[in-house]
């Protein structure tokens, strides 16, 4: 060892400070303490690092279509997924019939007449029977069905609807071609076309009228081209069914929706069905209602228009085909100096000496501004699943805006539901800043998940309202919801049954919402409804109805006929009427009085604001149209609805042994008129058979697109993990921070101090009594 | 201001009972998870006899539709429904997917169920091993696993509803991957199964 040895150089004890035990016992310690909070700070740094490095990982995963790691890890097998599907890209469902819509509508009169045009092609290599849910407008009279295969055409007729299953199910057995078009709800058919041979492309052609709507000085048309998936409460029917003829729906029938799985189709994103070229529909409309007009638009789609000689008007979709994931609607306002303040049209029937009349008449408006009443109101907003996407936030957006609209001598509260309900206060409360304020949050705060349970919120929100304070508070129900129910029969009878002194009004949200839902529910509660289908549109929609909510109704409408005449009109009582709404009505006359100067007028009277007023529109200067078929069909349709609301009110017999005389009533109207109607359907069969008895027959159902906006539901992947180990992990990191602060407190709070005093300035000196408090 | 003393005094206690708190709460997830499989598989053995639907308790939102055994582990009761409060309590057969057995039998049968509870031993199925389904007819049947795959759920839907022939008969369903902390992740793991012929009917067949 030939180190240096270096000494240090002598120093006298007595001059050096040595340090005292106290000097060691506080740098142990803060050397202690602080290798320990160090340990802390790094494991949290290393877990939030842990934690941020997953999530990007699985980021990186998510968009790499399955990764190459992920398939060897759980199950040690080789790639099984592909050798899953048949069908190429696991995971994904490539249909065999592909669908493509032409829609053709004519405007005339108050009537618009559409030809819905449906290709079904055959994309596989078996024969095929195409099951397809079609979604029509709520007031569709269907009047005509076609095959068509190549040029040729086979023309459909009305059979009962028993018989029309038994024809195309030999036809179908038998490969002939063959087409059924069932009506489901009064917006919802089933239309199925059998023996498709691989590669052929079969169209089926399906005609019906619609009459427009009119609201505050602009007409209006609707066309959906698909559905939001309902809901079906109730507990599955686990007792043997009758097997209905090829089930492709998805919900099992239940207590309450017993055919649930026949108005449940397949849902498919509309981009994987527009990556296959299906699912386009092409939209023309001739609009002649012989009104100079001032504006068309429609508020979801890019249309063209150009204007004829006769003020008709010709429109055409912007792109050549559109994506049937959401309703087509369509605006057209006439010009203020043309806007009609009545319309009639009358038709000869065609088998009889029987006319039918349409009317429309505009009544007074009074003053828009006039008093407003102290209201009630209380509001119920849909948060099921169904409402997910846009949808719940054109819903939010709504009612915040309806909040925003009370006043302080309004009360108000506010119910959500989706498999429960919540109201936010017990009872309504006056609605004074800071409730609105509580409410706007509460609304704020809502999300869309679980099921359509409305029964139960409808029933709350129509007993929330029984005060029995006196006087001139009107009540309403504001009910926001996209409609998507099976169980719509149930819903109307509650609202019949419980309405009392409110009105309910409801308000329609999506892409493709249930607007038979909305319209009849309006109807038995004795008030209007809207449809949002566009975050933009809220502003303009909500305006439209808060109009209606507070200005006077037109009450105790009454339509007088000419006497002598037998005369069978159609809606038999007339509703109160809204600001901007107008009387209609649809008429059958006997005995060709019509157009004669013997016809005599038609007066309606009724009550605005206190007011009485009456409306005479004579009927001997008509023009009878004598090749009409539209009102005659459109009166059927009325009538039909209004026998169907009887047979709601009565309760529809389960006895399936008893005859209904309302049935019976229905089945022979649609008949005659040759309808489609509940107990009525279309078939058409071809007479030679094609499908060689050997080849098998197989049964795809076409699906109907995700509607615009919304969440796919049926088959979204569910939340399938507690987050369990996050939980037990943040525990012991929480309990052993907590653990060690607690036996290591006064260190670490001397240790803070002296690192506040160094990165804070020193206020001692300034400001002493305060300094004195804080410790 | 607080005082520091003060909170050097609180804090600990808070973090603690923060701690004690999310300890309970995984803890009690767990325990309801495993606690309600009892009371479930009671009702359903009731409703096996009766052929009547028991819901498990009075307020429940759901009942029981089948009986799952993975490998040979224990029985698991499936509940109708994948919403939140049904998957609490037991694996959820998918409302829109059909069961063996019922009325629908061409669907195919989607169960789905929380990694951390019931479907823990969803990752050690191997290919070819048993899958037991006992449906409302009391019928046990069997299935084999065919494999799995990992699935993003924000790309695509199940595969469900492909054309007869090209699903699998039974999809099992849960988060992936098995050991994530966080609830919300992504991704999905699935098991598909096949129908197998039950070793009885084999028999008759052979013979």
């Amino acid at each position: 060892m030939n180190r240096p040895f270096f000494h240090a150089p002598r120093i006298q004890r007595d001059l050096l400070i040595l340090p005292t035990e106290e000097y060691y016992r506080r740098r142990y310690r803060k050397n202690r303490t602080g290798s320990w909070l160090l340990l802390l700070v790094t494991a949290i740094a290393v877990l939030f690092a842990a934690l941020g490095a997953k999530a990007q990982e699985l980021e990186i995963e998510g968009s790499a279509e399955r990764g190459a790691e992920f398939e060897s890890v759980g199950i040690n097998d080789t790639g099984s997924g592909d050798l899953l599907f048949q069908t190429g890209e696991q995971g994904r469902y490539i249909p065999a019939i592909h669908l493509g819509t032409e829609v053709d509508i004519k405007v005339r009169g108050l009537v618009a007449e559409v030809t819905l045009q449906q290709q079904f092609s055959n994309t596989s290599n078996d024969w095929q029977e195409a099951v397809y849910v079609l979604p029509l407008p709520e007031n569709a009279a269907v009047n005509g069905m076609e095959i068509m295969v190549g040029e040729r055409r086979i023309v459909g007729e009305v059979r009962e609807r028993q018989q029309a299953q038994k024809i195309y199910k030999e036809a179908r057995e038998a490969g002939k071609r063959a087409a059924l078009l069932e009506q489901q709800r009064p917006n919802l058919f089933t239309s199925r076309v059998a023996n498709i041979a691989p590669g052929e492309k079969i169209a089926v052609e399906i005609r019906y009228l619609q009459n427009l709507r009119f609201d505050s000085g602009q007409f209006s048309l609707r066309l959906p081209s698909t559905l939001t998936p309902r809901y079906m409460p109730g507990v599955p029917v686990v007792a043997e069914q009758q097997v209905s003829l090829n089930p492709h729906g998805w919900s099992l029938p239940t207590d309450q929706v017993p055919d649930a799985d026949q108005i449940s189709p397949v849902m498919m994103p509309m981009n994987e069905l527009a990556e296959q070229g299906s699912h386009q529909m092409k939209i023309h409309i001739d609009l002649g209602m012989g009104l100079p007009l001032a504006d068309i638009y429609s508020p979801y789609h890019e249309i063209d228009f150009r204007s004829e000689s006769d003020h008709r008007y010709n429109i055409r979709l912007k792109q050549d085909s559109v994506p049937m994931d959401r309703d087509f609607a369509l605006y057209w306002r006439p010009q203020a100096s043309a806007m009609p303040a009545a319309a009639m049209f009358a038709e000869q029937s065609a088998t009889d000496s029987s006319q039918y009349l349409q009317l429309l008449l505009l009544p007074p408006q009074g003053d828009a501004h006039s008093r407003k009443l102290p209201r009630e109101v209380v509001y119920v907003v849909d948060t099921s699943g169904s409402m997910g996407g846009n949808s719940i936030r054109q819903a939010k957006e709504s009612l915040l805006l309806a909040l925003s609209r009370l006043d302080g001598m309004d009360r108000f509260n506010v119910i959500e539901f989706n498999s429960d309900y919540y109201t936010l206060y017990p009872r309504p409360l006056a609605a004074t800043p800071e409730n609105i304020q509580r409410a706007r949050d509460w609304v704020e705060s809502l999300d869309a998940r679980g099921g359509t349970e409305m029964a139960p919120a409808l029933k709350e929100a129509l007993s929330q309202q029984l005060s029995d304070e006196p006087g001139e508070l009107v009540r309403q129900v504001i009910f926001i919801t996209d409609g998507a129910v099976g169980n719509e029969n149930a819903l109307f009878e509650l609202i019949r049954q419980r309405l009392g002194e409110v009105r309910l009004f409801t308000v329609g949200i999506g892409s493709a919402p249930n607007s038979f839902f909305m319209t009849k529910a309006a109807q038995y509660g004795r008030g209007s409804f809207v449809q949002i289908g566009d975050l933009n549109e809220v502003q303009s929609k909500m305006a439209a109805l808060f109009t209606k909510l507070e200005s006077p109704l037109v009450t105790d409408l009454q339509v007088q006929w000419p006497q002598g005449i037998k005369v069978e009109g159609y809606p038999r009582r007339l509703p109160d009427l809204y600001r901007g709404e107008p009387v209609q009505l649809v008429a059958r006359f006997d005995g060709n009085a019509l157009g004669h100067s013997g016809a005599g007028e038609v007066r309606i009277s009724g009550r605005l604001a206190g007011k009485r007023f009456i409306r005479n529109l004579s009927l001997s200067q008509l023009t009878v149209d004598i090749s009409g078929k539209g009102i005659g069909s459109l009166w059927a349709r009325e009538k039909i609805a209004a026998l169907r609301d009887e047979q709601r009110e009565r309760g529809q017999s389960t006895d399936q042994d008893v005859e209904d005389p309302l049935r019976q009533q229905i089945l022979h109207l649609a008949l005659e008129h040759q309808l489609a109607s509940p107990y009525t359907s279309f078939v058409a069969v071809e007479q030679t058979p094609v499908r060689p008895v050997s080849e098998p027959l197989k049964s795809s159902p076409v699906p109907n697109a995700v509607a615009h906006g919304q969440v796919q539901q049926p088959f979204t992947y569910p939340a399938t993990a507690n987050g369990i180990y996050g939980q037990w992990l943040l525990a012991t990191l929480l309990l052993a921070l907590g653990g060690l602060l607690r036996k290591w407190r006064g260190a670490v709070e001397r240790n803070l101090r002296r690192w506040l005093r160094g990165v804070l300035p020193d206020l001692r000196g300034r400001n002493v009594p305060r300094q004195e408090r804080v410790q | 201001m607080i005082s520091l003393g003060k909170l050097m005094r609180w804090l600990p206690a808070l973090l603690i009972g923060a701690g004690l708190w999310q300890l309970g709460s995984g803890t009690w997830v767990l325990l309801k998870a495993e606690l309600a499989q009892y009371l479930i598989s009671d009702s359903w053995q009731r409703q096996l006899v009766s052929g009547e639907v028991h819901k498990p308790w009075p307020w429940a939102d759901t009942w029981p539709v089948a009986q799952l055994q993975l490998g040979d582990e224990k029985p698991l009761v499936v509940l109708q429904g994948i919403s939140g409060q049904a998957l609490a309590f037991g694996p959820g057969l998918y409302e829109t997917s059909g069961l063996p057995g019922s009325s629908t039998a061409q669907t195919t049968t989607v169960i789905a169920a929380h990694r951390d509870t019931h479907f823990r031993g969803l990752r050690s199925l191997r290919p070819n091993m048993p899958i037991q389904l006992q449906g409302r007819d009391g019928r046990w049947r069997s299935f084999r696993v065919l494999g799995a795959q990992v699935a993003d759920s924000r790309s695509g839907t199940l595969p469900a509803f492909a054309q007869a022939g090209d699903v699998p008969d039974l999809i099992l369903v849960t988060c992936y991957p098995f050991d994530a902390l966080d609830a919300g992740g992504p991704l999905r793991y699935l098991v598909y199964a096949e129908s197998a012929p039950d070793t009885a009917t084999d028999h008759i067949v052979e013979l």
